[in-house]
């Protein structure tokens, strides 16, 4: 009872603490929405029996997993929003004689309690958006209806939002050291070594050989099993080399680096490679797909010609149109948990973004450095894994390219869009527009 | 903005001598002029007037809400006055006098970089740079490369006692070095004014008066000027003149006598 009556008279909503409590609701409300409409989709795919039923829940469930990534980094966003926002309060129920145990229980009401509120705003913004979303074509006809879940397993999704919540903000107090003098953070994050791209040009190269060798295996069920475990172990791949190859270009850039912008944009990446890989690593993986995808849905509309069947060619149309909402799908988890952490960052440095402009700093030149620090690394990871997929693959993407250049165009188009869609976002999200609303 | 290297220690010395009636006074190197400022029904500046001799140290004080900051803030461009003029006269003589007052935000951002020289309370630098670079990017935002900005920068961490100390993190530094820091920040430029507002309000007595050693030093000891805003008497007696504020006049002032308060006697 305790922890509930402290939890709300340093948490309630004040004029100080409402800008960050309002953007981890709104990170909380975005990740609910972004999963149910992703899971709705998913499971819109039972309503039509038939034959190809397997083949589609399959497809739509590596699209469910692909989509898990750039979820959980937004939720990541949320969760770590609300656990710095608890940073003085925690230090409070500390010199006032709180035990450490009473400062966890604060957290984790508090960190329940936004998430929740974030859930419940998540389920109205879903149910407002699936009929939008349900204007998608899938199998022949739009999704419509097929957008809406039953009330039970909303409920179980949402509810599993808040216990990431929940979960994360346990595991972040487990990493602060809360004293009352303050909350500092107990380890240094572990610097990212050479020998991951020593495992990952191995992994790689096995990967590669064994798809080029893919005729050899004559059984049907192995070549699709080398297939997947090849496509799996260089997903697997790029993330344990996404936060070495991060910290590797912005070590180049900051040593080639000649203006603020460059300088400061070099620096925040290497404060943590491993955190500016986390934010786009949906996307590493997005694109790596997208090139499989595309160049799949390629080859199979060249090769279904003019004898295929309306079934096949709508398969063939569907598995671009699921590409596509991928990508579209893992850009707007990006875009939300970028404009979430840089508005948690410009809340968090208000007295020295106040100061550097006095000092004559424009505030621009250190939006512009947020922005590159979050673009470099977007740009690198989704060129870098579109490239690795890209040369897994590269008789079939050439083959591709010559017989189907406008799907390939269109997934190269939709790329781009979502490049472009992060850059706006960031834009939108500028330290003034920030410190303005807060 | 002019090249400007770090020689402290060669300077002459900055002891408190308040100014003799009978010397002819230096021009200026701030003239304000019936500055006035409210917030809502809260007078902040009241008609203030006040010279500031070049080379030498000015110590605001006064209770909270007299003032000291307003003034401090638009003494430097930082805001404006509701009316009143702030006059810059550059004792390099680079430029000719600037109606601070008069300018518009990017030219008073453009002035505040070339000219002024800012230390706060906190020190207030880039968490993720380097002490090096904190101090570099206060001339790289000036347009100075960084391959040039790097050893000017270091000259003045070393001239300051932080050789050595470099590439170390904000984070890894103590209270005081942070502020050396600041002051190097502050100083790299070639300001010509340095404006501190509680420059040592955070920091423990030692270091505090280590601290005013080194900004007087950087500051006053090679000519240039030093306004600060402070609640401490014993940081406040070393420097030139002191001003004492209350509901936004100088209520009080041990050195030259205030033209605005001259015109409004």
């Amino acid at each position: 009872m305790k922890a509930f009556s402290l939890a709300w008279l340093l948490g309630r909503p004040t004029r100080g603490r409402l800008a960050p409590q309002l953007l981890t609701i709104t990170a909380y409300a975005l990740t609910t929405t972004l999963l149910l409409l992703v899971a709705a989709g998913g499971l819109s795919f039972r309503a039509v029996q038939d034959e190809l039923t397997g083949l589609y829940l399959i497809l739509a469930g590596t699209a469910v997993v692909l989509l898990v990534v750039p979820l959980a980094v937004l939720g990541g966003a949320a969760a770590r929003l609300s656990a710095r926002s608890h940073d003085e309060r925690l230090a409070t129920v500390r010199l006032l004689g709180g035990t450490p145990a009473l400062a966890g229980a604060v957290t984790v009401i508090d960190s329940a309690a936004l998430a929740l509120l974030g859930a419940a705003g998540g389920i109205v913004l879903y149910l407002v958006s699936a009929p939008l979303v349900g204007l998608v074509h899938f199998r022949g006809r739009a999704i419509g209806s097929g957008m809406f879940m039953a009330p039970g397993i909303v409920a179980a999704l949402a509810f599993a939002v808040v216990l990431i919540g929940i979960v994360s903000a346990v595991v972040g107090l487990r990493r602060l050291n809360v004293s009352p003098l303050g909350v500092r953070t107990r380890a240094v994050a572990p610097g990212a070594r050479w020998i991951r791209a020593l495992v990952a040009g191995i992994v790689v190269v096995v990967a590669f050989t064994a798809l080029q060798q893919l005729s050899a295996f004559r059984d049907l069920a192995v070549m699709i099993a080398v297939m997947l475990g090849a496509f799996a172990a260089v997903l697997a791949v790029l993330n344990v080399v996404g936060p070495w190859v991060v910290r590797l270009l912005a070590g180049r850039s900051l040593r080639k680096a000649e203006n603020p912008e460059r300088l400061l944009a070099a620096r925040m990446i290497l404060e943590s490679p491993q955190a500016a890989w986390r934010q786009v690593s949906g996307v590493a993986m997005t694109s790596f797909v997208a090139v499989f995808g595309g160049s799949g849905a390629a080859m199979m509309k060249a090769s279904a010609g003019g004898q295929a069947s309306p079934q096949d060619l709508a398969l063939v149309d569907d598995v671009l149109t699921g590409v596509l909402v991928t990508i579209l799908a893992s850009f707007l988890g990006v875009c939300c948990s970028a404009v979430i952490n840089q508005c948690a960052l410009t809340l968090d440095r208000r007295d020295l973004y106040t100061n550097l402009d006095r000092l004559g700093m424009d505030p621009a030149t250190m939006d512009r450095a947020r922005v590159r620090s979050v673009m470099a690394p977007l740009l690198w990871v989704s060129l870098g894994s579109a490239l690795v997929a890209g040369v897994l693959l590269l008789p079939l993407v050439g083959i591709a390219m010559i017989v189907s250049p406008m799907t390939i165009l269109v997934v190269a188009a939709t790329l781009a869009a979502g490049v472009l869609a992060v850059r706006g976002a960031l834009t939108v999200a500028g330290s003034r527009t920030v410190l303005r609303a807060a | 903005m002019h090249e400007n290297t770090p020689h402290p220690h060669a300077s002459h010395p900055h002891s408190p001598h308040p100014h003799h009636p009978s010397t002819p006074r230096p021009a200026p190197v701030l003239a304000a002029r019936d500055l006035t400022r409210a917030f809502g029904s809260t007078i902040a500046l009241d008609r203030l007037g006040l010279d500031i001799e070049a080379g030498g140290s000015l110590a605001i004080m006064g209770p909270s809400g007299s003032g000291k900051s307003t003034l401090l803030h638009t003494l430097a461009g930082i805001e404006r006055p509701d009316s009143g003029s702030v006059l810059f006269q550059d004792p390099s003589g680079t430029t000719g006098p600037v109606e601070i007052a008069a300018l518009g935000e990017s030219a008073r951002s453009r002035l505040r970089r070339g000219s002024f020289g800012f230390v706060f309370q906190s020190g207030l630098l880039i968490p993720e740079l380097t002490a090096i670079e904190n101090v570099a990017m206060a001339l790289m935002i000036t347009g100075v490369p960084r391959s040039a900005a790097l050893p000017r920068a270091a000259e003045w961490l070393h001239a300051l006692g932080l050789a050595g100390m470099e590439e170390r993190r904000i984070g890894q530094l103590s209270g005081g070095q942070a502020q050396r820091v600041a002051i190097a920040r502050a100083q790299v430029t070639g300001a010509t004014v340095t404006f501190a507002d509680e420059p040592t309000g955070a920091l423990d007595s030692a270091t505090s008066s280590e601290v005013l050693d080194i900004l007087l030093e950087a500051t006053v000891g090679r000519g240039n000027t030093l306004v600060m805003v402070t609640h401490d008497p014993d940081v406040a007696s070393r420097c030139h003149r002191v001003i004492h504020l209350l509901d936004g006049r100088i209520q009080h002032d041990a050195g030259v006598p205030t033209p605005g308060a001259e015109a409004r006697s």
